[in-house]
């Protein structure tokens, strides 16, 4: 009789933890699994790769984008940005659906040769990475009305932003591109979008 | 006295449950959830809705169940860390005289201030693979800590109830060896979990079960492992069932509950290899060999007693 009554108790005890846990892990994969709303469109601009390849909004189209501004000869946030940047574009190698575009906001000195040798610098060895240039005022403008941004102070000035944009050319959310924490957001979010686009295709 | 027990018994449940909440925490990715340390996003009830986030936190890092999540996690941490401050002051009223019921809880109440500590290094850190190991084992090292004071405040309260058992020479050595194989095998788990962990990052859309075949050795060494210490407890049977030791119904009883949640934990385990990496069986993995740690120690301390007059 003892005995009886003690197995039911362990089995109460551990199935009352496992519906616990069960309805706890549900609701968190959940909330980790929706995807951000839509902010705003991506307005159009008109670019350079560093590869010399031109580079417009409808570039956004049918991919998942992870875009941020920067220039190289940055000695602040930006190595810590595109050190973030390159572990992702290492990360999703198998992905060509996600492409990761760094536009420089400092044109005069990032012509397109120097933006080669910092692509290479960090290993960019296939289409997945391009860094982009075109004029100042163009940087700025887009800067400021195409992502809400600062550019009064540009180059210096520019945001430490991830921002990940959508298969339509929307922005959908905005990634601290210098934090651990944000990144692995960013890296859930990413898994989101990428499942969804390959059950679409 | 009896309360001491009492306590003791309170914080032993306390600090399972919360180890399993723990675990919790990990299976459901809610480990950043709060990204400051010791309030959540500068509050101290964790915020419900985005307006009510810092300036200088954000807001994308805010998902309302994850907060609440790791935040369940250090309020139930506090709890437990009372309710052992108060077990390790009776223990000081009580107990002064044996260092057994004292020390014990005396270092279980400082290993869990330290272990709160290693929360918050774990937010600092951003979840370092190294520091979750350490949390796990200094709460194992904790609940062993509890369940040793306790059991010997048990033997002084009702008398020794392993008087009449004499036990098997080898008896210590199976069960230290036990212990200290329990924990390598957990510690050698921890590094699955990790490594599942880290090839997750870098391959996010392949299922899990396909990676956790790419770990390669370490798996097979945690099998092995799990195994042999399945042989080791049934060969301790084999020696307390002899009638000749006059073994104690608590020794017999905690040795055939060992050996159930081995089996459990070999069928779980190898679930998780041949079906899928379910977070729930994970979350029971853990736990389970958590609890195989307190009762390897109970045995222990049974075999202690048994040695005093």
């Amino acid at each position: 009789m003892i005995k009886k009554s003690y197995i039911i108790s362990v089995v109460t005890i551990i199935s009352f933890l496992g519906i616990s846990a069960t309805w706890v892990i549900s609701k968190a994969n959940d909330s980790i699994k929706e995807l951000p709303a839509i902010i705003k469109k991506v307005p159009n601009f008109s670019m350079t790769s560093h590869n010399g390849t031109p580079f417009n909004q409808d570039s956004l189209k049918n991919k998942i984008s992870i875009l941020d501004f920067i220039f190289t000869s940055c000695p602040g946030p930006c190595p810590i940005m595109s050190s973030n940047m390159r572990t992702l574009y290492k990360q999703y190698k198998l992905h060509p659906n996600l492409q990761f575009i760094s536009i420089s906001v400092d044109p005069e000195y990032d012509t397109q040769d120097v933006l080669k040798l910092y692509a290479d610098a960090n290993g960019v060895n296939d289409d997945r990475w391009k860094f982009l240039r075109t004029d100042m005022e163009s940087v700025k403008k887009l800067n400021r009305e195409g992502f809400m941004f600062m550019s009064e102070s540009l180059p210096a000035g520019h945001s430490v932003k991830f921002v990940l944009i959508d298969e339509e050319g929307n922005i959908r959310q905005y990634y601290n591109g210098t934090d651990k924490g944000s990144i692995s957001i960013l890296r859930n979010h990413i898994n989101s979008f990428l499942k969804n686009f390959s059950k679409n295709a | 006295m009896q309360r001491y027990f009492q306590f003791s018994i309170l914080s032993m449940v306390f600090t399972y449950l919360l180890i399993f909440i723990g675990g919790l925490v990990r299976v459901s990715g809610a480990g950043m959830g709060c990204p400051d340390w010791p309030r959540c996003f500068g509050r101290w009830i964790p915020p419900t809705s985005l307006s009510q986030l810092p300036d200088y936190i954000d807001p994308e890092k805010f998902n309302l169940v994850l907060a609440w999540v790791e935040y369940l996690n250090r309020l139930f941490g506090a709890l437990v860390g009372f309710i052992i401050l108060i077990t390790f002051v009776l223990g000081y009223l009580h107990f002064k005289k044996s260092k057994n019921v004292l020390l014990s809880i005396t270092a279980a109440f400082f290993l869990t201030l330290l272990e709160g500590w290693v929360g918050a290094k774990l937010v600092d850190t951003v979840l370092d693979p190294i520091t979750i190991t350490i949390h796990l084992l200094l709460a194992l090292i904790i609940i062993g800590l509890i369940i040793y004071s306790s059991i010997h405040s048990y033997y002084l309260i009702v008398g020794n109830f392993e008087k009449f058992s004499n036990y098997h020479p080898h008896l210590k050595n199976v069960i230290v060896g036990i212990l200290v194989c329990l924990f390598i095998e957990i510690i050698i788990g921890t590094e699955i979990r990790g490594g599942l962990d880290m090839s997750r990052k870098d391959n996010p859309l392949i299922e899990s079960i396909i990676l956790l075949k790419m770990l390669g050795p370490f798996k097979y060494i945690h099998t092995i492992l799990g195994f042999s210490l399945l042989g080791l407890t049934l060969y301790l049977r084999k020696i307390v069932y002899n009638i000749k030791f006059k073994s104690s119904p608590f020794m017999i009883n905690s040795i055939n509950f060992i050996i159930i949640l081995m089996v459990t934990q070999i069928l779980l385990g190898e679930s998780l290899v041949f079906f899928d990496v379910k977070p729930l069986m994970q979350l029971f993995h853990m736990w389970f060999s958590s609890l195989l740690i307190g009762l390897a120690v109970s045995v222990f301390t049974f075999w202690k007693i048994s040695l005093e007059p």
